[in-house]
């Protein structure tokens, strides 16, 4: 695990932060492109050290890198069985939000994370191990899962995370449910839970949305917009534009943020965070975003070459212009968050690079161990139904 | 006559039904009602009748299966395809509403209704949730609903005819790894019925029953022990409710062995239902049953393909039988 721990208590207060901004003007104006309101003057992720916005660099650089060599892996070679629903474009979300959770400690102390079918990002960003990960999406026995997961059900509650999910909106009622135990045990834990723009239309998000509010649940809900679901444009299932703008109309303050830039995403959720553990209730954050690969495997993509442009044969409704992926790639989330480090001087570029290829060294080395491991047994699929024993194995006469 | 895909085969019912009323409606989610085929003009429900007939939606299936009722409540017929992904979430609206609305209005409601419901289960990989081939069992169960699955492309077109011009709800199975067998299939439309099974080939030794994606299977099984000597009658269930107790019955009584194969998990299934039909019916036969074990569809394919219940396991059952 590489992301250090952020108690959420050893930042600015508002007031410190008066008495600092001063210092800060210079650099107010790189993230001066985005609209500031409700008195959000100074910069963002302004309460983290130095150390924790590098943590936060190479936390995206592991979930782009992971992503990166599973694309090239599904393309190139034959024996590799894992396949994926790609994060890559997405990685300041994941970053931002989890950099604001308690994602060490006891179980009962720690926040929890609820994943999308999409989870390889959250996964990381919570702490998830990489190698062990990996495995997992490669059916191996001695994966994250024990080779009955993969992909879309990896689950490691030892850091919080509670799991992918296949379904669309289920988990995130479920994840109000956890919200609930926290408050009626007293703890100051959070749930979190990262939905697609495709959530709005399942009744699960207006469920989810009024009982937090209802009870005022230590509730997180992080949508990732990333304007499709599946093939289909949000447009075709959801009548606003932000779709925050429904979180509102269930009583949740809101905030839409560029999924882009990390510090952003990161800020949103730090008072989304701090709100929660105060007693205050549930947050929506909508972060617009963009993912480079199509929806399912990497149809279009080419080894060595990051984003799909090409034809993806399931996109039979709604193909994605090569200029749109373009045109966001030139607002990579992984650009944005070095440039903004090396333009604060919190590391120059070569400290930059280095870092860079620590990450490729260890996912290469992730990869590795995850193609050594064993494959399943079969008679093993009869364990893991109840707590104790296994069923009968009722295919053979 | 022309080969055609399933796909094809069930979309050409559908375009026909709807071109012969136009009040007829169809809701989609991510599969847009669309098929081609070799040598025959594409077929696009969407653009055919336009996006007040025909539309998609959000990921809603609670609506979908809602709405499809309404409109069979206020007199359109109409239908909808439910994809794997949200096969079970309707279940409730079908259990407790179209399920039992005809019965409790004495007679009253009338539902021209189909919901289209695919179902996966045979692909090493998908894993827990995209794995849902247990939902035969859960929809047979419900009363007031007529639950089939076809497992043939002329079936699959028959029986859509057939569905759409029930005034009873359907649920119509659709197993998605059938979507691209291909046979000759009619033109014209023609309808199979809705209770009744198919016997696909007659023996005297062992009668072997299955339904859905199972078949190909089974056919698959017959055909080895068929090649060994064993007189093996094949039947395909097709209707899971009603039931057609009389073909199988018959069946049984002439072989006096049934070996009732099932995707699904072991316990309620519909292999569950052959049995004790039979039993209920048959004095001094031998019964077996194989199926999916009752345990969620693992993710690794060494753990899965073991788990199946498939022409190997069926072949060593129907060896131990006779």
């Amino acid at each position: 695990m590489t992301f250090k721990q952020h108690s959420g208590k050893g930042g600015l207060t508002r007031r410190g932060f008066i008495q600092v901004a001063g210092l800060v003007g210079a650099a107010t104006s790189l993230t001066a492109n985005f609209a500031r309101a409700e008195g959000q003057i100074n910069y963002f992720a302004m309460d983290l050290s130095d150390d924790q916005l590098r943590a936060m660099l190479r936390t995206i650089l592991r979930i782009r890198w992971h992503e990166r060599t599973m694309a090239d892996k599904m393309l190139s070679d034959p024996s590799y069985r894992a396949y994926n629903h790609f994060y890559a474009g997405q990685e300041a979300v994941a970053t931002g939000v989890c950099a604001a959770l308690r994602n060490d400690g006891p179980f009962d102390q720690i926040d929890l994370v609820y994943s999308s079918h999409r989870p390889t990002g959250h996964a990381l960003a919570k702490g998830v191990d990489m190698a062990k990960m990996q495995a997992e999406m490669d059916f191996r026995a001695t994966g994250l899962n024990g080779g009955y997961a993969a992909e879309m059900h990896i689950s490691d509650p030892s850091v919080g995370f509670i799991g992918a999910d296949g379904m669309i909106g289920p988990g995130h009622v479920i994840a109000t449910g956890s919200a609930f135990a926290f408050r009626a045990r007293g703890s100051d834990q959070v749930s979190v839970v990262f939905g697609g723009d495709g959530t709005y239309a399942t009744p699960h998000f207006h469920s989810a949305l009024n009982n937090a509010k209802m009870l005022d649940l230590p509730f997180i809900y992080v949508l990732e917009n990333n304007l499709y679901h599946q093939y289909a444009h949000y447009s075709y299932s959801c009548p606003h534009t932000d779709i925050a703008d429904a979180a509102r109309a269930y009583g949740i303050p809101a905030r839409v943020v560029d999924g882009q830039d990390v510090f952003q995403v990161y800020n949103a959720a730090k008072e989304a965070v701090d709100r929660a553990r105060a007693g205050g209730g549930p947050t929506f954050i909508e972060a617009k975003t963009y993912r480079y690969y199509n929806h399912w495997g990497a149809p279009g993509a080419q080894v060595g070459e990051l984003g799909a442009f090409g034809y993806d044969p399931l996109a039979i409704t709604s193909f994605r212009p090569e200029r749109e992926v373009r045109a966001w790639m030139q607002r990579d989330p992984l650009d944005i968050a070095r440039n903004t480090l090396i333009d604060w001087g919190v590391m120059d570029a070569a400290a930059a690079d280095a870092m860079e290829q620590e990450v490729l060294d260890e996912v290469a080395a992730a990869f590795a161990w995850a193609a050594q491991q064993p494959l399943c047994n079969p008679e093993d699929g009869l364990k893991n139904v109840f707590a104790a024993g296994e069923v009968l194995p009722r295919q053979i006469a | 006559m022309t080969v055609k895909t399933w796909m094809y085969s069930v979309l050409e019912a559908v375009q026909w039904e709807m071109q012969n009323d136009p009040a007829m409606t169809w809701i989609f989610e991510l599969t847009p009602p669309v098929a081609s085929n070799a040598g025959m003009p594409v077929i696009n429900l969407e653009t055919e009748f336009g996006r007040k007939r025909v539309v998609n939606v959000g990921i809603d299936e609670n609506w979908m299966c809602s709405a499809v009722l309404g409109a069979g409540l206020a007199g359109s017929r109409s239908a909808t395809y439910i994809p794997y992904q949200g096969a079970g979430m309707p279940y409730q609206l079908i259990q407790n509403h179209a399920g039992k609305l005809r019965h409790m209005t004495g007679g009253k409601a009338s539902m021209p209704v189909v919901f289209v419901i695919e179902m996966t289960g045979q692909t090493p990989g998908f894993a827990g949730q995209h794995s849902d081939y247990e939902v035969d069992s859960a929809y047979m169960h419900i009363a007031g609903v007529r639950t089939v699955v076809p497992s043939t492309p002329y079936d699959a077109k028959g029986m859509m005819h057939a569905a759409l011009r029930s005034p009873d709800p359907v649920v119509y199975l659709y197993p998605a790894g059938l979507r691209m067998l291909s046979e000759e299939v009619p033109d014209e439309p023609y309808e199979v019925p809705l209770d009744k099974a198919a016997v696909r080939q007659e023996g005297n030794d062992l009668t072997l029953v299955g339904s859905g994606a199972g078949m190909p299977e089974i056919l698959k099984a017959a055909a080895q022990l068929t090649s060994e000597g064993m007189s093996v009658e094949v039947i395909d269930l097709r209707v899971l409710k009603e039931m057609d107790t009389e073909t199988l019955v018959k069946s049984v009584t002439k072989t006096r062995r049934l070996l009732a194969v099932d995707q699904s998990y072991y316990t309620l299934g519909p292999a569950a239902e052959v049995v004790a039909r039979c039993a209920e019916n048959v004095e001094g036969a031998r019964f077996r049953r194989i199926a999916f074990p009752d345990a969620p569809p693992p993710a690794s394919p060494e753990m899965f393909n073991w788990m199946r219940p498939d022409a190997n396991r069926i072949y060593a059952a129907a060896k131990g039988m006779v």
